[in-house]
């Protein structure tokens, strides 16, 4: 390429520069087609072509009436167990996984207690579905290994208790729940920096002090935040419940209707699923907002 | 000042630092002894009842043997692992060039890429199926193969993979290296082959177990696409005989367990592996 | 005012000591920087007097009672952190209040006191606003007014100026001396910067290893070092050797010359290897131009280096007697390029000598 002389004039023809710019970009975008076309194929059409469906008759005729379907039982009845399981496995798993996060901080707790409960919680949440459900069977089912020490003791947890029950449900759903939180949980006390706990400390402030005035305070958005995950979480699962029996899930719901086993319905299915969509869609949103609030404190 | 040594050895107070300064409160024992329950609880209680309900006269290992026996046992985890390699192998063929292209050429697409990253969370298993199960019955010869589920494994597998590639691609100066490699010479799949690739061997490798995890305990797509895959395998023999389901997900526990150990390993010599990699190449 | 007193305090991690038997005795409302470079103890003995750490053996005492065997938040004293200490979801005002607010101090009391506090380190306008929108001298100066709030005994600051910008820093420093002085209240104030330590303290405690190597006033630091560490650690220090050849007489020679060292407290005996240092202050220069002789008391230096530092301009040169620094005023190193060949007179009064 010859460098222009000082002085002389080269002249630059400005329309074909841009016109080059715009085409290389448009080859380098192609690069990216394969993906984008993948994603297509596997995830937004089939999302769209059930968002669409959801609106449609079985002879593909507009429709309200799958979404009306929502509204008479048993969806209701589903949609509220769901949520409630979503919601008390989500605060069940906030509550303790905060703890034991700020346990395993503690500076004079020995050195390999957070990379075993760091390893182990890896390995945990990713133990979720069928083979999480047998193993509850085994523990607190009716012939479980800790249902039968219960009974040495003398307390029956049957027939009050039920794996396929609320609270059942939500204590399988923690094994996985438990350790997400606590992995995600580790960073957020991180950032709260040591000198603010000494310096409460400097003031007078008691450890419980701190955290009513400055530790929660600070950390209550991330907090809430993760708690939103677990929820959306646990509102998406369907495996694990469907192996411990649970009978009225949104998830099991819509699986029922599309395996032919007894009612073919995808109509419903689809309105059920969009559904589900719209709930997880405004648990994400909620959790962005309060990630963005978070981030102001933690800086 | 040296007699103070002598007394300092002396002085009960030493203890009493040494003491406060270690000293953990009972509440954080508490909570970290019931998380340690939550956790190893369930595993003893599997481990136990896998061993239980044996009849005098058989061996204690009874359920795991008759599983073992069991034809279907090996053809459903056979099944299960090859449809996860083909997931890591689809998936790495289509992430791999995609994450480096964005990131060298494409940065604008980057947010793009963050937010189809989250997707899959928006749109979970039973719902994809859902979307996908008319589409598919359409496509009569991909239906019955078991492809199909690897193919929408990827998806599921996505955002972890994607997220191990782009963190493994920020930690190293992608441009600077690329940039190197084309003065030697070398065009842009060459570079990415022989420069790239060894540096993001250990996210590379990292996404891949994770992904391989996933697929492996997958059920929900593979049940009602009505495929016979481990995690189903277990679900339809766990709820005709509780025990042998049981011995199953001990199996399942100790092949995570595996997963995670050899994800862990790497990640204490993935950072050398790399650095041995960026040093072959100097 | 409480007094303090640091006896034998011990502390190794690991095999590292971090404290080495550290004694001190701190005055009521007096001002004592601990002075040294990283990993020389002063920051954890700072720690162990506030109760963040505790040592392996010593003792800590304030008003001659022992506070050891009390948690850090009952000992009542100040602590100002080197950065990020104010709490982020409170404001400044907030943040004055918060010791007040856990001694149950009514709303009234508070505000009042917070308000004259944060007058009094200049921030009166600043009472609403976060941490993330003050600049981090302001910051500085609400964490000064936070722990001046519950009245402390002792007031602790950790190198709470070194984030500071070089600016900041010296207007600061002024301030929290000023602030001092006004409330009488005793401090421990703990820095890197000799300049920082030598300007604002009424007693400087040199440190390294984890042992008080010189304690005294700025002056006597700075004029009589006592161990080579001192001598090199503050201020720039020209260091020769030589050997003594009379002790009665106080002359070393150094290379090729005879040095007189007028210090009474001169005490090696003849033969000793002493180290002899000077500040670049006390040297002068002449410019020799041709013909001129030496006067007696001068040697020939040749200037191999021209620093120019503002007001002084630092001269390296060489001499018979080895490489030396001098300072000389800007105006008269106009006169200096290298190689230039110079009379050099050394301050004998100011020369101290510390055997090997």
């Amino acid at each position: 390429m010859a460098l222009a002389e000082p002085g002389r004039k080269t002249k630059v023809p400005v329309g074909s520069v841009t016109r080059k710019r715009s085409r290389s970009r448009r080859w380098a975008l192609l690069g990216a087609l394969p993906f984008f076309a993948y994603i297509s194929i596997f995830l937004l059409i089939p999302t769209g072509e059930l968002i669409v469906g959801a609106f449609r008759t079985a002879n593909g005729a507009f429709t309200l009436s799958n979404i009306s379907d929502i509204f008479h039982p048993p969806y209701p009845q589903a949609f509220e167990f769901s949520l409630e399981l979503s919601a008390l496995s989500a605060v069940m798993g906030g509550v303790l996984g905060l703890l034991v996060a700020n346990a395993v901080l503690h500076h004079g707790v020995p050195r390999f207690i957070r990379p075993a409960f760091v390893s182990f919680s890896g390995m945990a949440a990713n133990f979720a579905g069928v083979p999480l459900g047998f193993a509850y069977v085994a523990t607190l089912g009716t012939l479980g290994v800790v249902t039968t020490l219960l009974e040495h003791l003398g307390l029956d947890i049957y027939p009050s208790f039920s794996l396929q029950g609320l609270f059942g449900c939500a204590l399988v759903y923690m094994y996985f729940q438990l350790p997400l939180m606590i992995l995600l949980m580790i960073p957020v006390i991180e950032g709260l920096r040591k000198e603010w706990r000494e310096a409460a400390s400097n003031l007078g402030a008691s450890s419980l002090m701190f955290w009513r005035y400055v530790g929660l305070p600070v950390i209550t958005p991330s907090l809430l935040g993760l708690m939103v995950l677990l929820f959306g979480n646990a509102f998406s699962a369907y495996a694990t419940a469907e192996t411990l029996g649970v009978s009225n899930l949104v998830t099991i719901d819509i699986a029922n209707l599309i395996n032919g086993d007894i009612t073919i319905n995808p109509q419903d299915a689809y309105a059920l699923a969009l559904a589900m969509i719209v709930i997880i869609v405004v648990t994400i949103v909620v959790y962005a907002l309060l990630q963005r609030r978070a981030s102001r404190w933690l800086r | 000042m040296a007699q103070v040594t002598a007394a300092d050895a002396a002085r009960p107070k030493d203890h009493r630092f040494r003491r406060a300064r270690n000293r953990v409160p009972v509440w954080h024992v508490i909570w970290l002894v019931l998380a340690a329950l939550v956790f190893l609880v369930p595993i003893y209680s599997v481990v136990q009842f896998s061993l239980a309900g044996v009849q005098p006269g058989q061996s204690p290992f009874h359920w795991y043997l008759t599983v073992f026996d069991d034809p279907m046992f090996r053809s459903s985890f056979w099944l299960s692992i090859q449809i996860a390699l083909e997931t890591v192998a689809v998936s790495l063929v289509l992430m791999v060039p995609t994450v480096f292209w964005v990131h060298l050429r494409l940065p604008g697409l980057r947010p793009v890429m963050d937010l189809i990253s989250i997707l899959p969370f928006v749109v979970p298993p039973i719902v994809l199926v859902v979307g996908l199960l008319p589409f598919l019955k359409n496509i009569t010869f991909l239906f019955v193969r078991p492809e199909v589920l690897s193919l929408i494994y990827v998806v599921f597998a996505l955002p972890f993979l994607y997220r191990a590639l782009d963190a493994g691609l920020r930690a190293i100066d992608l441009r600077t290296l690329v940039e190197a490699a084309e003065s030697l010479g070398a065009k842009t799949p060459r570079t990415l082959l022989l420069v790239i690739l060894p540096n993001l061997r250990a996210a590379i490798i990292g996404g891949s177990l994770l992904t391989i995890a996933i697929s492996m305990g997958e059920y929900t797509v593979a049940s009602l696409l009505e495929f016979n895959t481990f995690p189903v395998y277990t679900y339809v023999i766990g709820t005709s005989t509780a025990y042998e389901g049981v011995a199953l997900s001990f199996i399942s526990f100790i092949f995570v367990w595996a997963a995670m150990l050899a994800l862990y390993l790497l990640g204490r010599g993935g950072r050398s592996a790399a650095a041995v990699a960026i040093t072959d190449y100097n | 005012m409480a007094t303090v007193e640091l006896r034998g305090l011990c502390r190794r991690f690991g095999n590292v000591v971090a404290l080495d038997h550290l004694d001190l005795e701190v005055g009521s409302g007096e001002f004592v920087s601990l002075l040294g470079p990283s990993g020389c103890g002063k920051t954890t003995a700072l720690r162990i007097i506030a109760g963040f750490e505790w040592p392996d053996s010593g003792e800590v005492l304030v008003e001659a009672k022992d506070v050891l065997g009390q948690p850090a938040n009952k000992r009542n004293m100040g602590m100002v952190f080197q950065a990020y200490s104010l709490f982020p979801n409170m404001t400044a005002q907030q943040n004055v209040e918060f010791g007040l607010r856990v001694r149950k101090q009514s709303h009234e009391v508070r505000a009042q006191r917070a308000r004259e506090l944060l007058e009094l380190v200049g921030l009166g306008s600043a009472l609403n606003r976060f941490p993330r929108q003050l600049s981090g001298g302001q910051q500085q100066r609400v964490a000064l007014a936070r722990s001046l709030a519950i009245q402390p005994s002792v007031l602790l600051l950790d190198e709470p100026l070194s984030a500071l910008d070089a600016k900041v820093r010296v207007q600061l420093r002024a301030e929290v001396r000023r602030i001092q002085q006004e409330l009488g209240i005793t401090t421990l104030y703990v820095t890197h910067d000799q300049e920082e330590a030598l300007s604002i303290s009424d007693r400087v405690a040199v440190m390294s290893q984890g042992r008080i190597e010189q304690l005294g006033t700025p002056a006597q630091i700075y004029s009589g070092p006592r161990t080579a560490f001192v001598a090199n650690f503050v201020g720039t220090m020209n260091q020769l050797e030589g050997t003594v050849v009379s002790m009665e007489d106080r002359v070393v020679r150094c290379g090729p010359l005879l040095l007189s060292v007028p210090d009474p407290t001169f005490n090696h005996p003849a033969g000793e290897t002493v180290e002899l240092f000077l500040r670049p202050e006390d040297i002068g220069i002449e410019v020799l131009s041709n013909g001129t002789q030496l006067v007696p008391g001068q040697f020939e230096g040749r200037v191999t280096s021209l620093t120019f530092l503002g007001p002084v301009t630092r001269v390296g040169l060489t001499t018979d007697i080895g490489p030396l620094l001098a300072d000389v005023s800007s105006a008269v190193a106009l006169n200096l390029a290298a190689d230039t060949v110079v009379a050099v007179k050394l301050d004998s009064a100011s020369l101290r000598s510390i055997a090997r």
